[in-house]
């Protein structure tokens, strides 16, 4: 490598080091955000869930003495709280002041006496969630009733109840724990890597190129015997140094702050419940972790070429921050986009599309899967496009242009 | 003489605009030449154009022997140039500056501390070299600029304005390295409003105006060819005459 271009990675790095704001893009955004962010993440969804079960359902009951034994099992049930309202029900479940409102009709014990089907009338609306709920629970308690029921008319014809046993199911739901660790796995950590591969290198970008232009030192360096390509290499290599930086920082803060909610935390008892089973499920292997380098050095060393050609156009700091704010957005759009639809089945292609590719190949290596045509065509095209940006950045450093726009 | 800098035939158009009009001139070994005109008479713009940052419309220059358009590289290794409203790093110190361009320029270790240290002692900079650039005041920020274009010792010399925003003393320091140069066989090009200065200082000027030169030739003969009894009277006279 010529030595111009390590003199002048060493003194852009130097540079931006000397600057506070660098330090602050840099090291103390992501050391600290992305640590309030995931325990800010983690305590949400804690408390999603909480409240979602402890939720009770409003209802309304009428028609409670055609009934006694009926309308007691109901109230005994402890999700659904009865409401007594002296309205129209359909108008109350309408307007959501109650959840669904329970009908048992007057002729329900005797049509039982007489050994016919009886029906019970549920209002619900099903656009409200919680409404929709209750036709489960009550499904569960009328299914106890016609037990008892059945067992009443049986003895009474001397049958005996053991006839009625049958099969049941016992759920276990084990979804929630896997599925936040997956969570956590497959979307958290590739947004992550390329939000900080451009974030992170953004501010030395802009600063070296439309900075170096707006502090009029850029035709003092142009002046020098240096080769444009050696200039524009060293450069380029000081925004990928600082952008690496801020993504292994981002990561590993990202990872203490699972480790620390997960295990011994500040959190309080309810509150270490998803972040710990994430960290439990938490495992990845050292080929993953190398794979995972590879990939996001190859995704900085591209952006890194898109933002400086990006920012040398801009007359000034301030006009490379508008060219380079909306350009961040298309970025993160798609990779948001494709992370988070569920059971979402790439096709080939969509391994060569810049940042989406590295996505979804992040999110396949982090759930244990290598594919390797996935790998070669996600590190060749992003190989492809970064060589694409150097060299359009060395040619426009090579026009006049670049100093003197109109 | 074998001139070190030639100019020929150069033009340079923006956008249509005619800033330098077919220029031609040649400086020799050991001598300094004053670039003088008006405001906006182009003399920036040859000097950028020579420099290599600025690609001619048509015509060339060479240095050396070197063509700047065929060969920029090895014509910005023969020269130091100048210009006027340009910046240092202002997060580094004096000596940081030149130490980064005399690295560029492939200088090292004690051969690059004793230059930098040279050219401290000639633009008498000792007092400020190891503060921060970013608080110096502007004539010490003019004088950091020299060092750092002379840095790599080039053999011909080009500033633009060198003097502007000087003091008296700072002004003399500056007049006395170019001497200097002159002395040890350096080509020196210098831009200025200081009729005084140039007249002083130059073996030979060209006034440029509207981008063409007007006059070029020694400030004696200047003077006697157009009865005028100094730089600044035949400056006045040939630009209000050639409209
Ligand atoms: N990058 C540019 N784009 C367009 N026009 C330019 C550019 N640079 C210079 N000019 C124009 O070229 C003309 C010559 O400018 P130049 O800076 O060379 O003048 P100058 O002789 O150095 O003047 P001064 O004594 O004021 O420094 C001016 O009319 C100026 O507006
Ligand atoms: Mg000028």
């Amino acid at each position: 490598m010529p030595k111009n271009i390590i003199t002048i990675w060493k003194k852009e790095l130097k540079d931006t080091i000397r600057d506070r704001r660098t330090l602050v893009a840099m090291i103390l955004m992501p050391m600290f955000l992305m640590p309030a962010m995931t325990i800010g993440m983690f305590k949400l969804m804690d408390k999603i869930m909480k409240d979602q079960e402890k939720q009770t359902v409003k209802i309304a009951l009428s028609g409670e003495d055609n009934s006694p034994e009926l309308a007691e099992m109901i109230k005994s049930q402890e999700k659904l709280e009865i409401v007594s309202m002296n309205k129209d029900e359909r108008k109350a479940v309408k307007e959501e002041e109650i959840d669904a409102a329970v009908v048992i009709p007057e002729d329900f014990q005797e049509k039982i006496e007489k050994q016919e089907s009886a029906s019970i009338d549920l209002i619900i609306k099903s656009t409200n969630t919680k409404s929709a709920n209750v036709a489960t629970i009550l499904s569960v308690i009328i299914t106890e009733f016609n037990n008892q029921v059945l067992q009443k008319r049986f003895s009474e014809q001397n049958i005996d109840s053991k006839i009625l046993s049958k099969v049941s199911i016992l759920p276990e739901d084990v979804a929630t724990e896997k599925e936040t660790g997956g969570f956590v796995l497959g979307f958290l950590i590739p947004l992550f890597i390329v939000m900080w591969s451009i974030i992170g290198g953004q501010y030395t970008a802009i600063d070296v190129s439309a900075g170096e232009k707006e502090r009029k030192t850029l035709e003092s360096l142009l002046l020098t015997s240096v080769k444009r390509r050696d200039i524009v290499f060293g450069k380029f290599l000081a925004v990928s140094s600082v952008a690496f930086v801020s993504v292994v920082v981002a990561i590993g803060s990202f990872y203490a702050a699972l480790m620390y909610a997960g295990g011994f935390g500040p959190m309080d008892a309810t509150g270490s419940g998803i972040a710990g089973s994430v960290a439990v499920n938490f495992s990845i292997e050292p080929q993953a972790i190398l794979l995972l380098l590879a990939v996001s050095v190859f995704l900085i060393l591209m952006f890194s070429a898109i933002i400086l050609s990006i920012s040398i156009f801009a007359k000034s700091f301030k006009e490379a921050q508008n060219y380079i704010g909306p350009s961040y957005l298309v970025v993160i759009l798609p990779v948001v986009l494709v992370n988070s639809i569920p059971g979402f089945e790439p096709t080939l292609w969509y391994f060569a599309i810049p940042a989406v590719n590295a996505t979804l190949l992040f999110k396949e290596v982090l759930m244990g899967t290598y594919d390797f045509g996935h790998i070669i065509l996600t590190m060749g095209s992003l190989i492809i496009y970064s060589t694409i940006a150097i060299l359009l950045a060395v040619k426009i450093y090579s026009k006049e242009g670049v100093l003197f726009r109109d | 003489m074998q001139p070190i800098l030639s100019v020929k035939n150069l033009t340079k158009e923006f956008k249509g605009f005619k800033a330098v009009d077919n220029v031609s001139f040649e400086v020799g070994e050991g001598e300094i030449f004053g670039l003088l005109g008006p405001n906006g008479a182009g003399k920036t713009t040859i000097i950028r154009v020579i420099a290599t940052v600025l690609a001619p419309t048509s015509g060339t220059a060479e240095i050396l022997g070197f063509d700047i358009v065929k060969q920029p590289e090895e014509v910005r290794k023969n020269i130091g140039v100048l210009t006027t409203d340009i910046g240092v790093y202002e997060r580094f110190s004096g000596r940081e500056n030149l130490r980064y361009f005399g690295e560029l320029y492939g200088l090292s270790g004690d051969n690059l501390e004793n230059r930098i240290n040279e050219l401290a002692k000639l633009l008498d900079m000792k007092d400020f070299i190891d503060r921060k650039s970013g608080k110096y005041s502007t004539g010490m920020k003019q004088k950091l600029a020299i060092a750092r274009s002379v840095i790599h010792d080039p053999k011909v010399l080009i500033f633009d304005e060198p003097t502007s925003g000087l003091d008296v003393l700072a002004s003399q320091t500056v007049r006395n390295f170019m001497l200097n140069s002159k002395e040890s066989g350096k080509c020196v090009v210098f831009s200025t409003h200081q009729m005084r200065d140039a007249e002083k200082l130059c073996d030979r000027v060209v006034i440029i105006h509207k981008g063409k030169i007007i006059a070029n030739d020694k400030v004696e003969v200047l003077k006697s060819k157009n009865n005028a009894i100094d730089l600044e009277d035949v400056f006045m006279k040939l630009v209000k005459s050639s409209f």
